[in-house]
């Protein structure tokens, strides 16, 4: 697809740009397009790849799948992929290029948190819908009211608020807990997060040691040395990518899996590639394992699995469903705008209002979006077990926190909404192993 | 060629890039960062013109960026003018400071205390999360002009055209340096530094002032990054951005004030071609033009259309060193 | 006190056994032909990435695992033995003489190339071959589990270190080395091959980049950037040293192994900033680094 940007697509492109100027302000309606054109950043190099290559290949996946079924609203989807690699100013320049064509109506942007942040007040200035298909930071839609950035799966806060409710769950005589997460906003606000949540449901637990190493760091062999010293009885990681899998790979032999409770939250990314030992706790950031009750009860999601593994040889992860779940929050959002206007084909900023305040069943589960755009979900964590007939590691003692319990209210501070939390909210919550 | 045709023929270049966003809208935003890069590209140049070769002076394009998105975001300075008079100022004032003490080295040691600077630099800028927002960097707000607010899209026409009157302006002030006396004096610091001091004329001081000079130049270079793309990152301050600078200087010439200008907008035509087709080969292609110049063309594409006496190269040896 | 140094130093000696490789090559090549490669971490990833490639291939064709510990030397001999003599005759060779801004430019234009090359040639994921850590098993050393590995590479970076010393002071070809960086003209002048001279130096300075790659690799994955960020590191510790210093790249190569260490321990804040501003605080006071002059050659 990036191959589009021949001579003729210039001139095309230059002709539409005219076109679009001369019209400017008139945002009518306009027939179908021969195309339906997106823009999709995920990281398809270096260290990144390990989890944004499952997410592209989840939505070339689920592009064929949506075209053989006759396309959005009838029109062919067509993606353009930028590597998200580049950094955020060739990523910014990519986006503006781009939204140069008219027919490009969504974008799915972005997978890091950095170019979300990048991108949301440049999808602002273009008008352009942007679903925000994997980026987690709560800091998204705190400080400004965006109009066209859309998260259909939830952020930061309730994401790791669980984690730190599970844990303290499934180990009530942890005192002393690690952090070891990427260097960059993710990481940050995912420690603040769940030192706040423990601060206030189990006070008496203590941080000993807490490293941020850059993201796309290949030795962490002093890290683990330093983490080992300071002889937590937790470590806590938000590590992804080939960042988790050197982790793991570097930690185990070390003992470290033996010598703490490690919590994994983007392990169920490497279940299938890495061999965890048992009780690990791991996660998926929202309820998007291909694997769980719900996802195997929903017909589609066990299609696309079947479709996944049999393309690519290994099944999805929660990065992939992410992504096929973007993917068809965009479709139902396009062809609800097209019904609303009377079949003409919409606008970016009808295209937009369609996908505002939408309740989403997704592959996995239920999406809510609130007024700020930001999505209500549920958070699926789990041990992990080698006892399985899947040939590799995979979940027990599952639990579906329900997304409303751990989502803080529109406005005000997040970390604040957290430290209101008692040891008691522990008991409203639903028992590990009462998701199986 | 005659002094007269290459006029004509530079004001021909500024009327066409004039044109460009009308002709190719596309290209409106890119062709700006492209200008911008163009600034910190012929401060590099200059350095150049005495043989001193920085490998760290990506730290002033930094350093302008930088001090752009604090003065928006953290002193609530949001007028186009004053962030370039104040990023400049700052960029000014750091590179007299660090020049004070590069610019008693030469050669190698040059271009390694400049790499080293900027990589502890680019470090912090990395690892100081709490103040500079780390590797996420900062978001940089549309500036008003004159205390009139524009939309974003308003904003970056009318930046493009700002760059491009700058760089005529900031052209032609450089020009006039490269002319004067100080400006001489920087050719004979590379040819015969010996002989300059023997006729009194304090290298250090020379140098010092070209080398103020320059990180002026790549602040302002900075700054209008920083408003054109919305966003700056600690990327700005890696080697290998130092290396592009003194990459595009090369590739567009360092014998003329619009060389570098040249090579930047050069690059970005054969990014846009480039993009689609060779992903995984754009840092190959921009390393073969590079050593290609360097072989064939050593006074860059600029020596293509200036007097080829009046051109210099980075080819020309030092002698006495 | 004492018990909660010893993970310090195992730790610190452990960095600076990563990192002494590539810096005592880029030093090497410094002291010998005058030139700060900018390509030099290019090595160093491509050593790492052909490293790995053939211990993946070791495992997949069902051949004995320890072949995996040979296979590291091979794969760095291997890209010394290709890429050092073409490249020094035919770029590095057209810049002597000609001023280290053509010099530092040719081979950052090299780097460029380089790395591309390796996307093509490799991929953009990120590989891993940590077979030979696998086998060597583990070590308690101060109540911390290290890997015997990671002390095996500790000794590899002292034999290299008292080879290399042997060599340039004991063999027939390290003496004419000696003789060509005290004073090249004297050198030709008496009959010394100094072209020959310069391609074994650099070729050699290249073998040392490659097996800092290639050792690395059963410890760490092998990802597109590692070029540059080693190129940096390198360059860190040769400066600090004084650019030309061999022995001294080893002590400077423990400094910054031990300051990042400390970092990770006490201000973990500032890992990443740590070898950069232990090099800006010697650089502000020795210019030319600890053990560096202006004049001095020696090596």
């Amino acid at each position: 697809m990036q191959h589009s940007f021949d001579r003729r697509a210039f001139a095309r492109t230059g002709l539409a740009a005219v076109a679009a100027l001369a019209i400017a302000g008139g945002a009518k309606a306009q027939d179908a397009p021969s195309e339906f054109n997106i823009g999709i950043f995920t990281f398809s190099s270096g260290p990144a790849a390990a989890y944004g290559m499952p997410g592209r290949q989840g939505a070339e996946l689920m592009i064929d799948m949506i075209n053989e079924a006759g396309g959005v609203g009838g029109v062919p989807v067509r993606a353009t992929f930028v590597d998200e690699a580049q950094g955020a100013e060739g990523v910014i320049s990519e986006y503006r290029r781009l939204a140069n064509d008219p027919d490009t109506q969504v974008m799915l942007a972005a997978l890091s948190s950095s170019n979300c942040l990048a991108l949301a007040p440049v999808a602002e200035q273009i008008g352009m819908p942007t679903i925000s298909w994997n980026c987690d930071t709560h800091q998204l839609f705190l400080e400004d009211d965006l109009q066209f950035t859309f998260r259909p799966n939830g952020n930061t806060v309730p994401e790791f608020a669980a984690f730190a409710a599970y844990m303290v769950t499934v180990n009530p005589d942890v005192r002393r807990i690690a952090i070891i997460n990427p260097d960059y906003a993710f990481g940050h606000d995912a420690g603040e997060i769940v030192k706040a949540t423990l601060a206030a449901i189990a006070p008496e637990v203590e941080v000993v040691a807490e490293l941020y190493p850059r993201l796309g760091t290949s030795s962490f062999q002093t890290e683990i040395s330093r983490l080992s010293a300071a002889r937590p009885d937790a470590i806590f990681s938000n590590l992804w990518g080939a960042d988790l899998e050197n982790f793991v790979r570097q930690a185990q032999p070390r003992g470290l899996f033996n010598q703490s409770q490690v919590v994994l939250a983007l392990g169920e990314t490497v279940l299938e590639s890495l061999n965890l030992p048992d009780g690990v706790i791991a996660g998926m950031l929202g309820d998007g394992w291909w694997n769980t009750p719900t996802a195997r009860a929903n017909p589609m999601t066990v299609e696309f699995t079947d479709a996944y593994l049999e393309r690519y040889g290994e099944h999805p992860v929660f990065p992939t469903m992410k992504m096929a779940n973007a993917l068809l929050f965009m479709q139902e959002a396009v062809e609800d705008a097209i019904a609303a206007t009377d079949g003409a084909w919409p606008t970016r900023a009808q295209i937009a209002a369609a996908m505002e305040g939408r309740t989403f069943n997704s592959l996995t589960g239920t999406a809510v979006l609130r007024e700020d755009n930001d999505a209500v979900v549920d958070q699926v964590i789990g041990l992990t077990t080698n006892e399985s007939d899947l040939g590799f590691t995979t979940l027990t003692s599952m639990v579906r926190y329900p997304g409303e319990m751990l989502m803080p209210p529109i406005g005000g501070d997040p970390i604040e909404w957290l430290s209101t939390l008692t040891p008691d909210w522990l008991d409203s919550l639903p028992a590990p192993g009462s998701y199986n | 060629m005659r002094p007269a045709t290459l006029y004509l023929l530079l004001a021909g270049g500024v009327l066409a890039m004039a044109a460009l966003p009308i002709l190719l809208p596309w290209k409106q935003f890119v062709m700006t960062v492209a200008m911008a890069k163009g600034f910190a590209a012929l401060g590099v140049a200059l350095l150049l013109r005495a043989g001193m070769i920085s490998i760290g002076h990506a730290l002033f394009l930094a350093l302008g960026a930088y001090a752009a998105a604090f003065m928006s975001r953290g002193a609530g300075i949001t007028d186009l003018g004053l962030l370039i008079l104040g990023s400049v100022a700052i960029s000014t004032v750091c590179g007299a400071l660090v020049g004070a003490y590069m610019v008693r080295y030469r050669a190698i040691f040059f271009a390694m205390l400049n790499l080293a600077v900027s990589m502890v630099v680019f470090s912090l800028l990395a690892k100081l999360y709490r103040v500079t927002g780390g590797t996420d960097g900062m978001r940089v707000p549309v500036p008003t002009i004159f205390g009139m607010e524009y939309d974003k899209s308003q904003f970056d026409a009318i930046l493009y055209y700002v760059a491009l009157v700058l760089i005529v302006a900031v052209g032609f002030l450089v020009h006039r340096y490269l002319k004067s006396p100080l400006g001489h004096a920087l050719a004979a610091v590379h040819s015969n530094e010996v002989r300059l001091e023997y006729l009194g004329v304090s290298a250090w001081r020379v140098l010092l002032v070209a080398y103020t000079v320059s990180a002026a130049l790549a602040g302002l270079g900075g700054v209008l990054t920083a408003v054109a793309v919305g966003h700056v990152l600690p990327e700005y301050a890696y080697w290998t951005e130092s290396g592009h600078l003194v990459l595009t200087a090369v590739l567009g010439g360092i014998g003329g004030v619009a060389g570098p200008f040249l090579g930047s907008i050069f690059l970005e035509f054969v990014h846009s071609f480039a993009v689609g087709y060779a992903d995984d080969a754009w840092n190959m292609i921009n390393g073969i033009a590079l050593l290609l110049v360097i072989f064939f063309l050593p006074q860059g594409l600029y020596g293509l259309i200036a007097r080829r006496r009046a051109a210099k190269s980075v080819m020309e040896r030092d002698e006495d060193k | 006190m004492l018990f909660a140094i010893v993970p310090l130093i195992v730790d610190g000696l452990a960095n600076a056994a990563l990192i002494f490789f590539v810096a005592v090559g880029l030093t090497l090549v410094f002291s010998v032909l005058r030139i700060l490669n900018v390509a030099h971490g290019s090595f160093y990833s491509i050593g790492a990435y052909v490293a790995a490639s053939i211990g993946l291939w070791i495992i997949s064709s069902g051949l004995n695992p320890w072949l995996s510990f040979p296979a590291l030397l091979i794969a760095a001999a291997l890209v010394a033995a290709l890429m050092g003599p073409l490249i020094e005759r035919t770029l590095v060779h057209w810049t002597y003489g000609k001023g280290e801004a053509v010099q530092i430019l040719v081979t950052f234009g090299l780097f460029l190339i380089l790395e591309d090359l390796q996307r093509i040639v490799f991929g953009v994921r990120s590989i891993y071959a940590d077979t030979p850590m696998a086998l060597l098993g583990v070590s308690e050393i101060g109540g911390i589990i290290y890997l015997n590995y990671q002390l095996l590479l500790i000794g590899l970076a002292v034999l290299t270190l008292i080879g290399l010393r042997l060599f340039i002071r004991h063999t027939r070809q390290g003496k004419l080395i000696s003789a060509v960086v005290e004073d090249r003209e004297v050198s030709e002048a008496m009959g010394i091959n100094t072209r020959r001279i310069f391609m074994m130096a650099f070729t050699l300075g290249v073998f040392l980049a490659a097996l800092g790659g290639a050792l690395a690799t059963p410890t760490s994955g092998v990802a597109p950037g590692l070029g540059a960020e080693t190129m940096v590191l390198a360059f860190a510790v040769a400066a600090i040293a004084g650019l030309g210093q061999v022995e001294g790249a080893a002590v400077a190569a423990v400094i910054v192994g031990v300051a990042r260490v400390l970092a990770i321990y006490y201000v973990p804040a500032l890992d990443a900033v740590a070898p950069y501003l232990v090099m800006l605080v010697v650089l502000l006071i020795w210019p030319y680094g600890l053990f560096g002059t202006t004049q001095s050659r020696r090596i």
